[in-house]
């Protein structure tokens, strides 16, 4: 035993610490949870993660790798997307939610303007699958594979990749040259593309299901229905998806002086403001009222914006044309009753309410539906392709996903469709029982601390004047400050991820929160803590949480 | 240089002389001239040193404590009921192994107030562990202050220098005070041992649970037991460099010849020592033994002068109320018990508050012991003040 | 910002009151004691007071002090640090910081006198006070701190005196620097500590500390009691600069003192069902007095 000292006068420096670990019931542990963005955005995206990074590191790049890991169009989705990811955010409990949609742009573009390119997990594997449509979901499924180093080819009806993206969403909303290099960085993965192909038509099924390992069928919905009315053979009535795909191709349309959109979907939306900007006045008549619109809200208001009439309650009942050619619309008012079977209300005419409204050009953009021309499956409702919950069909080895499964959705759900679709196909190449890990609980406002964040204001993208955008077809939001948007990044609350805040490290009583000298993160030194749980409470995005100790 | 002062002064005198770099202390009668002297001659930059006046001797006590621990040599004066408000950092002071010096200028102690001499004072600190020195005369008290120095920073153990208030503190006596450089090569400078330095950081007053307490105080038992060798061989390297004995453990006076031995200390031996003269001339044969260091008591030494003595008496100026005599009772404890039951120890309280101790009470003490022994008695009690029922 | 007001706010973490003390856990008083060290830096001696905080941090031989511990009694760390810093100027040693501590209790009552006494000499020295409120080591006695309605064991039918007021008493001895602080704003508080090691002469900080035992809520509220304390008004944040009180914490949103006290054990009988007693009014009643006095 060591001799006592004098006076018991003690050299700290040879002090060996009491352990007081052994006083805990509980214990500290850190649980990385599911932050409410990355749950409410169906491809997925690891918003807090590339948010993080951008907010920490200033690093772009690594943002756009991050984002990248799980959704290859950011600069897409960043223009298109109707973004849940900030309905879901946690901070809209606190002040408003964080401007993610274009933080995802400003990645997205930083990709672009330096050509970034995406790595490839594994290198090279033998077995090849065929993607049937370049839209979202057959690129999304396409890159997920040929990053897992299968072979691709994907075949294209168009004479250009992008699907609904190319030739649906209008330039001023997503630039072609933009949509037009992300593709490229996808095919750059050693995708090939053929287009002007028609699978069905110009290539049976059969000899894709005979040469490929797996199928993917991301046909889409770009065949417009519709709702058959007398005077829809007219010249100049056209579906919402013809109209567009006119304009998307360069042609020039003539629509006159009165344009009337019938619709309220996202198409509708689009086929009004395109005829805005071609010098018309535009109606857009819809027989719900403006809760019931399907159409993205952020779209709805720009179209108002933009000056363009809403008539709700109006329902066509006949084009009256003169001659060939459309010179009015005759409606009914319509007043809403109980719910169908959508949910929404259900409309019913008022009687003797019809009226004539004036129309150079009628666009239905009323229905889409998919193009089942030369191919083979089953459905569900006569309408959209079945699949099981692998989004296998009724086809041994073909899969589907994207509009032709979902029915009309966004770009970032078929995204996410073809993430799962890839993984579907791996694990059935290599004959896996899909094994799916359940996610991490979601993290909901009322588990953070939030004393610890302060109010900051929103970012809000400038959009071009009303004036000047009616005026051609350029991108409405110009491009976004890198600087403005890390400062939204920093806005992050980081739900379920330590941050760094340094609470843990700071409020410890017991000096038991040290830095790992290996990987810079804070971590518990058991030895010492005693459970006390001053940490847990103190730790902002609920990282910290106490559990039984063991 | 010998020169006629004031007992204060001389000690002051001496102090400065040891070159403390603290001294810090609250005023109280008779101590006062001490520090009031210290601090003229700091003051006057006569000394390099901080002299810090404080609001109480608790804080004067504490303020020394913390000095040391610091590395300081300090100083710091009290007496009576100074000393008391003291008594919780003197006994912090020894248990943190503090070489501090500190002069008691004895002094009764209230109820009754009272601010004239006996030894009450110093006594009631006597088991905190400090070394109590008791000096004779000023010389004494002056050469006991270089002495004490020496004796506290070998062995790391407190030391206070008691000196009778008034009789001593106040007393113009020729003393001879060093020459500096006489007193800088006899007593070098303070090394310490532990000390609050942030380049070597130390727990200084950690806490001790039953593990470990009994043996600090065992050790401190110990480290008292063991400066009995200090004190003594620093006693005699004082004679030599100085050429005059002072402190040690006890000195005798006529005392192998003698008949009856009484035992004693401070200033009261020099009235024993004249009346000891004369009783020799009236052909009686009384010696003293007069016990400089009181603690540590040097038993060995007591018995081995006392051994062949039959009839001792202790003369004190204190008590030990409900018991006695405390001097006497550390006497009668050096005689292993079963030894000569025939020897006679009685025990005389005398002089507290100031009463003056004359011959002719000597000589009634004397005379009463030779006839029987006495377990308690009382010099110089007004009977005629006691009532009846409390005599 | 220039180099001086960031060397003021740098949050300072060097590990000088180490792991291995005995508080229990949520200790605010060890929190702080880790916070004031750390800001004060490794040239620093400590000179603590009996009570909690030297129970806990320094029995031999494995006290959690990783600078220089002088720990001598109950009433006198501040004379005994007066001691050390006499020394160190007779010495021509240093310059060192010198840091006296205590609880409440030590504080405010039994070594009241040696702290007026260090303060009035003008000793280079930093008293900080970690105020627990009562006695805790000896099991939640009353003190001179011990705030109205508060449960102890030694007022069992409630403390009917308000706590002394010792930041004032303190600026009043003419002090160069009085601050007040909590753990919960680390920041600050250890921006005091700097600040006042920065300053020549005595000063002052008085830190609240909650007792989860004496105060008898859950280790983990411990910050969270402290950010109510001052968003109550019942413990305002100020410093005293040559005795002018400035750097007052202004309240963002105020709180009522309910919200302070029902968390607490020791205020448990200031409700009856959970309605709030005169007792309730009568602390809301001091609170507007603080946030009228210093407008916070």
């Amino acid at each position: 035993m060591e001799k006592l000292p004098l006076a018991l006068a003690y050299d700290l420096s040879k002090v060996v610490p009491y352990k007081t670990g052994s006083w805990r019931t509980l214990m500290p542990i850190n649980i990385m949870q599911t932050p409410p963005c990355t749950n409410s955005c169906p491809a997925g995206n690891d918003i807090r993660g590339f948010l993080r990074v951008l907010a920490e590191k200033q690093d772009y790049e690594k943002a756009w790798h991050v984002l990248t890991r799980t959704n290859p169009l950011p600069a897409t989705c960043g223009r298109v997307c109707p973004h849940p990811c900030e309905a879901g955010c946690n901070r809209r409990d606190f002040d408003t939610p964080l401007a993610i949609n274009s933080a995802e742009r400003a990645v997205g573009d930083y990709g672009l303007e330096y050509n970034l390119k995406h790595k490839k997990l594994i290198s090279k594997r033998k077995e090849k699958v065929a993607v049937v449509g370049s839209g979202p979901a057959g690129l999304s499924c396409a890159f997920h594979l040929a990053k897992r180093g299968f072979q691709l080819k994907i075949y294209e009806a168009n004479s250009e990749p992008g699907g609904w993206m190319r030739y649906g969403i209008p330039s001023y909303r997503l630039p072609n040259f933009i949509l037009k290099q992300e593709i490229e960085k996808i095919l750059e993965l050693g995708i090939e593309l053929e287009c002007n192909v028609k699978i069905g038509v110009n290539i049976p099924m059969d000899n894709l299901t005979q040469h490929y390992n797996a199928v993917f069928l991301g046909l889409g919905a770009q065949m417009g229905t519709s709702i058959k009315i007398p005077g829809e053979d007219a010249q100049n009535v056209l579906t919402g998806v013809a109209f567009l795909k006119l304009i998307n191709s360069g042609q020039i349309v003539e629509v006159g002086r009165n344009v009337i959109v019938v619709g309220g979907g996202n198409t509708a939306m689009d086929c009004a403001r395109v005829a805005k900007r071609l010098g018309a006045n535009v109606s857009v008549f819809y027989r719900r009222t403006r809760v019931e619109m399907p159409a993205i809200t952020a779209e709805i208001d720009e179209a108002m914006e933009e000056r363009i009439m809403f008539r709700y309650h109006t329902n066509p009942l006949k084009i009256i044309t003169d001659e060939d050619r459309v010179v009015g619309l005759l409606c009914e008012q319509m007043e809403l009753k109980e719910p169908d079977a959508s949910g929404r209300a259900r409309p019913v005419p008022i009687e003797g309410s019809g009226s004539v409204y004036p129309a150079d050009t009628v666009i239905m953009a009323t229905g889409q539906a998919v193009d089942y021309d030369g191919i083979e499956i089953q459905k569900q409702n006569d309408q959209w392709i079945s699949t099981n919950e692998n989004l296998m069909t009724s086809i041994d080895g073909v899969f589907a996903g994207g509009d032709a499964v979902l029915g009309l959705e966004t770009v970032a759900v078929a995204i996410g469709q073809g993430l799962r679709a890839a993984s579907a196909i791996e694990d059935y190449i290599e004959g896996n029982v899909e094994s799916q890990l359940a996610p991490p609980p979601v993290i909901y406002s009322k588990d953070l601390n939030t004393y610890y964040y302060t109010h900051e204001k929103r970012f809000s993208k400038k959009a071009v004047s009303i004036h000047t955008r009616l005026k051609n077809f350029r991108e409405i939001y110009p491009s976004i400050d890198h600087q403005e948007i890390i400062k939204e990044a920093e806005r992050c609350f980081s739900c379920g991820l330590c941050f760094y805040c340094g609470n843990c490290y700071m409020y410890c009583p017991d000096n038991a929160v040290k830095i790992s000298p290996s990987t810079g993160r804070y971590e518990f030194d058991l030895d010492f803590c005693k459970g006390c749980g001053l940490c847990a409470k103190e730790c902002p995005c609920h990282y910290i949480q106490m559990t039984l100790e063991k | 240089m010998l020169k006629q002062i004031e007992g204060s002064q001389a000690v002051a005198d001496v102090v400065a002389l040891c070159r403390p770099n603290v001294i810090s202390a609250y005023p109280i009668t008779p101590q006062t001239h001490i520090v009031e002297d210290l601090a003229l001659i700091v003051g006057q930059g006569k000394l390099d040193a901080e002299f810090v006046n404080v609001e109480s001797e608790f804080t004067a006590a504490s303020v020394v404590l913390g000095a040391s621990a610091a590395g300081a040599r300090t100083y710091t004066a009290t007496s009576s009921q100074g000393l008391l408000l003291m008594a919780e950092v003197i006994y912090c002071i020894a248990g943190m192994r503090l070489p501090i010096v500190l002069t008691c200028a004895n002094r009764a102690i209230s109820a009754p107030l009272s601010i004239w001499n006996d030894q009450q004072d110093s006594m009631a600190v006597r088991d905190a562990g400090w070394i109590q020195l008791f000096a004779e005369d000023n010389q004494e008290a002056a050469d006991l202050h270089i002495q004490a120095y020496k004796i506290a920073e070998q062995t790391f153990l407190p030391v206070m220098v008691c000196m009778d208030g008034f009789i001593l503190t106040h007393a113009f006596e020729p003393v001879d005070i060093p020459e500096q450089k006489q007193v800088d090569d006899f007593l070098p400078p303070f090394k310490p041992k532990h000390t609050v330095d942030p380049n070597f950081p130390l727990g200084i007053g950690l806490y001790a649970d039953p593990r470990f307490y009994m043996e600090t105080r065992y050790i401190l038992h110990r480290a008292m037991e063991k400066s009995e060798s200090v004190i003594k061989e620093i006693s005699a390297d004082f004679a030599k460099t100085f050429g005059r004995d002072s402190g040690g453990f006890i000195k005798t006076y006529k005392l192998e010849e003698a008949d009856v031995a009484i035992v004693s200390m401070g200033s009261v031996v020099g009235t024993i020592k004249d009346f000891i003269d004369q009783l020799e001339e009236e052909g009686k044969k009384v010696g003293l033994l007069q016990i400089c260091s009181y603690r540590p008591f040097p038993r060995q030494e007591i018995y081995n002068v006392l051994k062949d003595k039959m009839n001792i008496v202790v003369l004190e100026k204190c008590i030990s109320l409900g018991r006695g005599g405390i001097l006497a009772s550390d006497i009668r404890w050096s005689f292993p018990r079963a030894e000569k039951k025939d020897r006679n120890i009685s025990s005389f309280i005398a002089g507290l508050g100031g009463r003056n101790i004359t011959v002719n009470y000597l000589r009634d003490m004397v005379e009463r012991v030779e006839k029987e022994p006495v377990e308690l008695g009382f010099l110089g009690l007004k009977k005629e003040l006691i009532a009846e029922e409390d005599l | 910002m220039n180099a001086k007001t960031e060397e003021l706010n740098r949050v300072e973490k060097k590990d000088l009151f180490d792991s291995g003390h005995r508080a229990c856990g949520g200790c605010a008083q060890a929190l702080a004691a880790r916070l004031v060290h750390d800001a004060a830096g490794k040239n620093t001696i400590a000179c603590v007071a009996t009570g909690c905080l030297e129970v806990f941090s320094a029995p031999y031989p494995d006290p959690c002090w990783r600078i220089p511990f002088l720990h001598s009694l109950f009433e006198n760390p501040s004379a005994v640090a007066a001691g050390v810093e006499v020394a160190y100027k007779a010495l021509k040693k240093g310059p060192v910081n010198i840091i006296a501590q205590a609880g409440d209790g030590s504080t405010a009552d039994i070594g009241f006198q040696s702290i007026s006494g260090m303060f009035e000499r003008g000793h280079n020295v930093l008293y900080v006070c970690y105020d627990n409120e009562a006695y805790m080591n000896t099991g939640v006695q009353r003190s001179s701190f011990t705030p109205y309605g508060a449960w102890t064991s030694t007022t069992p039918m409630l403390n009917k005196t308000r706590k002394k007021n010792l930041p004032m008493i303190a600026a009043d001895h003419g002090i160069p620097y009085v601050a007040t602080a909590t753990v919960d704003d680390f920041r600050d508080l250890q921006r005091k500590v700097k600040t006042a090691l920065s300053i020549e002469g005595p000063k002052y900080i008085h830190i609240l500390a909650p007792c989860p035992l004496g105060w008898g809520h859950s280790g983990e509220l411990t910050v969270q009691i402290s950010r109510l304390a001052k968003d109550t008004g019942l413990f305002p944040i100020f410093e005293i600069i040559d005795g002018k009180v400035t750097n007052v914490k202004k309240i963002p949103v105020k709180v009522p003192v309910e919200e302070y006290l029902k968390p607490q054990g020791r205020f448990r009988f200031l409700f009856k069902k959970g309605v709030p007693t005169e007792e309730v009014a009568e602390i809301q009643k001091i609170a507007n007095q603080n946030i009228e006095r210093f407008n916070l």
